[in-house]
């Protein structure tokens, strides 16, 4: 059977779904194919943060502020409960070094317009329990959020649904169809889709779908383990990040010959907790290609490093252990647009350990540059091109 | 008769009805992980050690039983507390 759409997205997380509710939403016709079924791969495996001021200040910044603005009416408009709470977030610092890198970072989300703030340790005490008593601080911003990741992913392909799209799940896109320079739908292991637009929401298996058009894509899986706990009575106020993430991810440089295991394997604090009161304490952030398994060392010293910075934490029992894959890019930034000499061929991947935060703004700005070629913002710094050689 | 008992609960940790379960295969589930997914049955305490048999069951009208893919087993086998695990090798 040849199936006919506008739109071919390939890959049902949340940023696919995403990107299919908003081409739909504009009267799009279109197909979402899923090798497996949604939230299978990262939107499935990870934290459940929207969190604004771990995102450097930028590009990265403004994209999660606008994403940010449209979470507040995300679950009316989808008609679905996605377990959205603006409970603000912080970052918890430990020495002076830190201390100085946060304060910059913070001055200079200020002037892109986060609301943030430094607190001193017994501020930061008042609004989570548990802290180490050698903390020197916290950020603060009432801005952080989070969702349940899962029921983001459904939400959307719900509501894209409603309004028209077809999702077809258990399919895996064999091939792209191509005339010369253009593209005109995929094979798929349920026969082809012809389409003369394909978006590429494969998260990290994106490099897989390109190289079947040649492209090079520099995407890689990072492994990041998460632990969730058994379910308690709030505990967690917000979201709660180390500065060491932070660190950890805009400074690799910095750590790269650490002899720390904990640092080898990326541990950074990242911590919340669910509606049903479960806490997910994260995460590593390790290259292991496609190996989702969790271990034991990483598991242990994400504990080690939690229960060292909240040692309230201890008591509690853990009940599950989960590894997803983030795809990572060089510069940290996802890949959103048309690619280069590929007529209709569009990326929409590489949010690293942002996809849930960015995953309404990425599915607006793809299907503006879909209907009208532009977008609300400069989206240069995202452009697919930017890693090809000579650009 | 009331709605308590009109309800045929499927996972007891996490309070999944039958009826929810039915909707999550219309909805495209077919496997175990799918029902998960979309109605937490088997993520609560026993990890689903009581529903899923009764799953795959409800499971096995839709597809040949072999095609079942079993749910990821996520270690720890059973509940540990975080400071015995973190301690162990410091004693």
């Amino acid at each position: 059977m040849t199936r006919k759409a506008d739109v071919v997205v390939i890959g049902g997380g949340v940023i696919g779904t995403a990107v299919a509710y908003y081409l739909s939403k504009r009267g799009k016709k279109v197909m979402v194919t899923e090798r497996y079924d949604h939230a299978s791969g990262a939107s499935g495996s990870c934290d459940q943060m929207i969190i604004l001021q771990s995102k450097n200040p930028g590009i990265h910044l403004k994209l999660a502020l606008a994403s940010g603005e449209m979470y507040q009416t995300l679950a009316r408009e989808l008609e679905y409960d996605i377990e959205y709470h603006n409970r603000g977030g912080m970052i918890l610092i430990e020495n002076e070094s830190e201390l100085k890198i946060m304060e910059d970072f913070v001055a200079r989300q200020k002037q892109i317009g986060l609301q943030v703030e430094i607190l001193e340790r017994k501020d930061a005490a008042k609004l989570q329990r548990g802290l180490a008593e050698h903390l020197v601080g916290s950020t603060y911003s009432p801005q952080d959020a989070h969702v349940n990741s899962i029921r983001l992913n459904l939400g959307f392909a719900r509501a894209a649904t409603k309004l028209g799209a077809e999702i077809l799940l258990e399919t895996e896109v064999t091939g792209i169809i191509l005339k010369g320079d253009q593209v005109e739908g995929v094979e798929t292991t349920q026969g082809p889709i012809h389409a003369p637009v394909v978006i590429n929401a494969a998260g990290a298996w994106a490099p897989q779908i390109g190289r079947m058009v040649g492209l090079d894509i520099p995407i890689k899986p990072r492994r990041g383990q998460i632990i969730i706990t058994e379910p308690v009575p709030p505990y967690v106020t917000g979201d709660v990040l180390s500065a060491q993430y932070i660190v950890a991810k805009y400074n690799p440089d910095l750590i790269k010959n650490s002899e720390s295991r904990a640092i080898q394997l990326g541990v950074g604090l990242a911590l919340s907790q669910t509606e049903k009161g479960n806490i997910l304490i994260g995460a590593t952030r390790e290259f292991v290609g496609y190996d989702v398994k969790t271990t034991r060392e990483g598991i242990k010293e994400i504990l080690k490093n939690a229960t060292r910075l909240v040692p309230g934490l201890k008591e509690i029992n853990f009940i599950r252990t989960m590894g997803g894959l983030r795809p990572y890019t060089p510069d940290g930034l996802p890949l959103l647009g048309p690619v280069k000499g590929l007529e209709g061929f569009i990326m929409a991947a590489g949010h690293e350990g942002d996809g849930i935060a960015l995953a309404p703004v990425t599915g607006k700005i793809i299907a503006d540059l879909v209907m009208d070629g532009k977008t609300f913002m400069d989206v240069e710094a995202l452009n697919p091109n930017r890693f090809a050689p000579g650009s | 008769m009331s709605d308590a008992t009109d309800k045929v609960y499927i996972c007891r940790c996490e309070e999944v009805t039958k009826e929810e379960i039915e909707q999550a295969i219309r909805e495209g589930a077919t496997t175990l992980t799918g029902i998960k997914k979309r109605t937490h049955a088997g993520m609560g305490l026993c990890q689903g050690r009581t529903c899923r048999k009764l799953i795959s069951g409800m499971l096995a009208g839709k597809k040949e039983p072999a095609e079942i893919i079993p749910p990821t087993s996520r270690p720890p086998v059973r509940t540990a507390k975080i400071s015995e695990f973190v301690e162990e090798d410091e004693v």
